[in-house]
């Protein structure tokens, strides 16, 4: 599955969409521009992995207990962002891989 | 013409042809965008381009994404669209430009919740 | 005190291996044990982030279990691999702070 399957309403996505909407206002202003840090960064499991809806689970509960959500992440955004794809490879990563022909360096 | 046209072998048409489809529902300005982004990204491509697919994948879903919310494009990837596919292909510079791309996110949820009044 | 992010950022993973170890808990609940011993900067976010990638690194056991508000929660207990990784951590510890306390001692 690409990113653009992910986006063109695929009805995972629509779900997962729905369930940001239900988030409160501070919440999901700081979940939409995650996102969209993450697609300019590309970690390579952003599409199917459990990164978006784990941030999703992770700020509903944050919300329930009645925390904003600077509180909850910290006004650091984009260090919380680097954290969670601190192991994730990255399109550019492999790219760069490609090109570097290092015997080796390719992924099995 | 671009250079996908050139360059690919007849396996990658399917691709780019999909590529192309998702283009031509962007507004003109984005739309603007994605080719300027695929001449930038052109010298980073192999022979088949195929290392590239899944970056161009990323790029157009982001402007998918920022099209739909109505955003600016120059909001969205300021001026240096070289500067930004660099960083996309994790080339020289990229470094600075992810720097960059925290910046924005830090002073975006700044801004938007000042706005929100919290 | 404040402002020991940078400080704490190789440690912290190890502190919330012990938290875990002592009993099976939750995100919040580790947060504040490390705010309550002093961490007054870590967030939520900061082990939330731990968390996942303990759990991505096999080190974790991971249960859902319905919460009194809100989604389900997720609780941590450490599994073998969990243990060996804490018993790693003391072991480096030691090592380092033996190493930077004969540092200290040394100085006029």
């Amino acid at each position: 599955m690409g990113i653009q399957d992910i986006i063109e309403g695929k009805k995972q996505w629509r779900a997962h969409m729905a369930r940001v909407k239900a988030l409160p206002p501070d919440y999901q202003i700081v979940y939409q521009e995650m996102q969209r840090y993450f697609f300019k960064v590309g970690p390579v499991d952003l599409p199917d992995g459990p990164l978006l809806s784990g941030i999703v689970d992770f700020f509903e509960e944050g919300a329930a207990n009645g925390k904003g959500v600077l509180q909850l992440i910290g006004n650091d955004v984009a260090a919380f962002c680097d954290d969670l794809i601190k192991d994730s490879r990255t399109y550019a990563d492999i790219y760069q891989q490609s090109i570097s022909g290092k015997p080796g360096t390719a992924d099995k | 013409m671009n250079f996908w046209e050139t360059i690919t072998g007849s396996d990658l048409t399917r691709e780019w042809k999909a590529f192309e489809a998702r283009a031509e529902a962007l507004p003109a300005d984005y739309r603007a965008a994605w080719e300027e982004i695929n001449r930038h990204l052109s010298p980073y491509t192999d022979f088949t381009g195929r290392n590239l697919i899944p970056i161009l994948d990323g790029a157009l879903g982001l402007l998918e994404e920022t099209a739909a919310d109505g955003q600016s494009i120059h909001e969205v990837l300021g001026d240096d669209i070289e500067g930004f596919c660099a960083a996309l292909a994790g080339g020289q510079g990229a470094r600075s430009y992810r720097d960059r791309w925290r910046e924005q996110l830090n002073r975006n949820v700044a801004r938007k919740l000042g706005r929100l009044g919290g | 005190m404040d402002h020991l992010t940078e400080m704490l950022k190789g440690t912290l993973e190890g502190c919330v291996l012990e938290i875990i170890d002592s009993e099976e808990t939750y995100g919040y609940a580790i947060t504040r044990r490390l705010n309550e011993l002093g961490f007054a900067d870590v967030v939520e976010g900061t082990v939330y982030t731990i968390l996942l990638r303990l759990e991505r690194n096999r080190l974790v056991q991971v249960t859902k279990r319905p919460s009194g508000l809100g989604p389900p929660r997720k609780f941590y207990a450490l599994n073998e691999a969990g243990r060996q990784e804490l018993a790693t951590f003391w072991a480096k510890w030691e090592y380092i702070t033996s190493r930077i306390d004969k540092l200290k001692e040394g100085r006029r």
